[in-house]
């Protein structure tokens, strides 16, 4: 029977790729939309001159600082020449500072995106799927997540003094709104004929969540993930700035009151390589977890 | 044979916003254990209607269904759909077997139960392949086998084939008449071809335009094991053609007349349809 079948295989992929891009759920729709990048990256690493052009550019601009400052076009004193940042990245490493601020950040944000993220998933599971949990609870949402998180740091403080546990509930509390509404969206933008299907077919409650809710929704989960992760790296910042006395939040701020600037700029480069293995570590994660979608 | 659905004055009203429409009026229809019936009729006939009614994601309005479930330990229907409707999230082996991993059945029944299905729709290639892989005839393959793996007692078919270009529709209707001559299940098939439903059925129902009624229904005496080939040069299949095709005209041609004045049965099945009315009003 097999050699019946016509060879036109690969028709059908696009309009899944477009579907996810295709009308966003409701009020966050464009929250939801930026999953649209994925196909966008598969075109950028094609091509040899790409990786070349993309290196080109920031060993350019590392270049000219170089050589501003000596020529006196760049003060030297806010922005350190990228040689004398290195030298500082260096002497940091090796006494272990530059390693600790890391860690301890790097644990704040852990804990805090988990205790985020988790309950953002099954909230915004249930919203998606049951009606009524939605009429509820919308309203709350919608109420409470335009506030900016960084307002609430003062409260937050109140009730939890300056320790770990605020800097988690402060970077919880961001990724949860960003997780809640993209997988609320996605579950939303299932196609109806799914859930007809596993209804007539004898699904459970729990076969909705985890046979239908989840996986279908996981493209938009990724997207809040990835935001809510931008999320965690701009609140972390904050929360290190009032009343801790670790962290890379710290170490800027703490640089800043000794005109450390070369201190800061470390501190810089640390924040981004964050924010880059973190957005690795999810899109790797995100090819394992979702075979099913063509990139 | 014995009764397996009774359907008696079945009426179905959807109630829109400064109306209440009429899909299904007053529908009475017996079928029998074993009975492979075709419903027949213009588009907005309310045919997917009723079958929804029957698959129990859409409630009567009015009258009586009586299904008889004989056999508590299978599922009682099991509804192919007209549009992709297979998860693109599963890969082909866990598609066909959904409905059994939801009523929890072992996993070597399971197993075994896809793979012969699997082998008798010809994907053995594509088992673990994506939907986003497959061909739109191979997904439908997929979404029939889905069904039949679930071994319902009744299996409902929503124009499964309509999508499908010509060549694809003739070897799906093949497969699914090799399929059910092997298991003899009840099947209640809608489709809008009246070739189609004299190739597969042994009875054709013919509903008649807004709002959805029986018509008439004629017994499809063709010997079975049938050959697509075959019936298409049988005199015997013409002359029922040219008979159904008499009585569908008609009903299409008044479908046409009332187009723009009544709304097609599937925009009730989609929640979307008011938004754009509440839009054309705002811009006037």
């Amino acid at each position: 029977m097999a050699e019946k079948e016509p060879a036109v295989t690969q028709a059908s992929g696009e309009d899944l790729a477009a579907r996810a891009v295709a009308d966003g759920a409701g009020d966050y729709g464009d929250l939801a939309r930026t999953s649209d990048r994925m196909p966008r990256k598969r075109r950028d690493s094609g091509t040899r001159w790409g990786g070349l052009l993309g290196f080109l550019s920031p060993a350019v601009v590392l270049i000219l600082w170089e050589i501003a400052v000596p020529l006196g076009l760049v003060d030297g004193r806010f922005f350190p020449p990228p040689h004398a940042i290195a030298g500082t990245f260096w002497k940091l490493t090796l006494d272990g500072t530059l390693f600790s601020d890391v860690w301890v950040s790097l644990v704040r944000i852990v804990l805090g995106f988990l205790a985020g993220a988790i309950p953002g998933l099954i909230v915004g599971l249930s919203m998606g799927l049951f009606r009524p949990v939605r009429w509820l609870l919308r309203p709350v949402v919608s109420a409470t997540y335009p506030i900016p998180k960084l307002a609430l740091m003062p409260l937050i403080i109140l009730i939890f003094g300056f320790g770990e546990t605020q800097k988690v509930i402060t970077i919880a509390l961001g990724t949860f709104f960003m997780v809640l509404i993209n997988t609320m969206a996605g579950v939303l933008n299932l196609d109806k004929i799914y859930l007809d299907v596993a209804k007539n077919y004898g699904a459970n409650r729990r076969d909705f969540y985890t046979r239908i809710a989840l996986p279908g929704a996981m493209p938009l989960i990724f997207t809040g993930l990835e935001l809510g992760m931008g999320m965690a790296l701009l609140l972390i910042v904050a929360a290190e700035m009032t009343g801790a006395v670790s962290g890379i939040g710290y170490r800027i701020w703490a640089a800043q009151a000794v005109f450390k600037t070369k201190e800061m700029f470390v501190a810089f480069i640390m924040i981004s390589l964050l924010g880059y293995l973190f957005a690795e570590g999810l899109s790797s994660l995100q090819r394992r977890v979702i075979p099913w979608k063509q990139l | 044979m014995a009764e397996k659905i009774v359907i008696k004055g079945l009426t179905k009203e959807f109630v829109t916003k400064d109306r209440i429409v009429t899909a299904v009026k007053d529908v009475d229809l017996t079928i029998n254990e074993g009975e492979f019936v075709c419903i027949v009729g213009p588009s907005g006939c309310g045919k997917t209607t009723l079958l929804r009614i029957l698959a129990d994601l859409e409630t009567e309005t009015r009258g009586e269904i009586r299904i008889t479930h004989s056999d508590p330990s299978k599922p009682l229907n099991s509804m192919v759909f007209q549009e992709q409707s297979i998860f693109p999230w599963m890969n082909v082996r866990k598609n066909i077997g959904f409905g059994l991993r939801c009523r929890r059945v072992g996993k070597k029944i399971i197993d075994q139960t896809v793979d012969q299905y699997i082998q008798m729709i010809g994907l053995q290639k594509f088992a673990d392949a994506y939907p986003y892989q497959l061909s739109g005839g191979m997904k439908q393959r997929v979404s029939v086998a889905r069904a039949f793996a679930n071994d319902p007692e009744i299996l409902l078919m929503d124009e499964p084939f309509a999508a499908l270009d010509e060549q694809n529709k003739i070897m799906l209707q093949e497969e699914l008449l090799k399929i059910w001559e092997a298991e003899r299940k009840t099947v209640v098939f809608i489709t809008h071809s009246i070739d189609e439903a004299l190739i597969l059925a042994d009875r054709v129902i013919i509903m008649t335009s807004h709002p959805g009624t029986f018509k008439m229904s004629v017994d499809v005496d063709l010997p079975r094991p049938r050959r697509i080939a075959e019936l298409r040069s049988d005199p015997h299949f013409n002359r029922l053609f040219t008979e159904l095709w008499g009585v569908l005209r008609e009903e299409v041609y008044k479908a046409k007349a009332s187009e723009g004045l009544t709304v097609s049965d599937d925009e009730f099945h989609d929640d979307h349809s008011r938004t754009l009315a509440d839009e054309s009003r705002l811009v006037l």
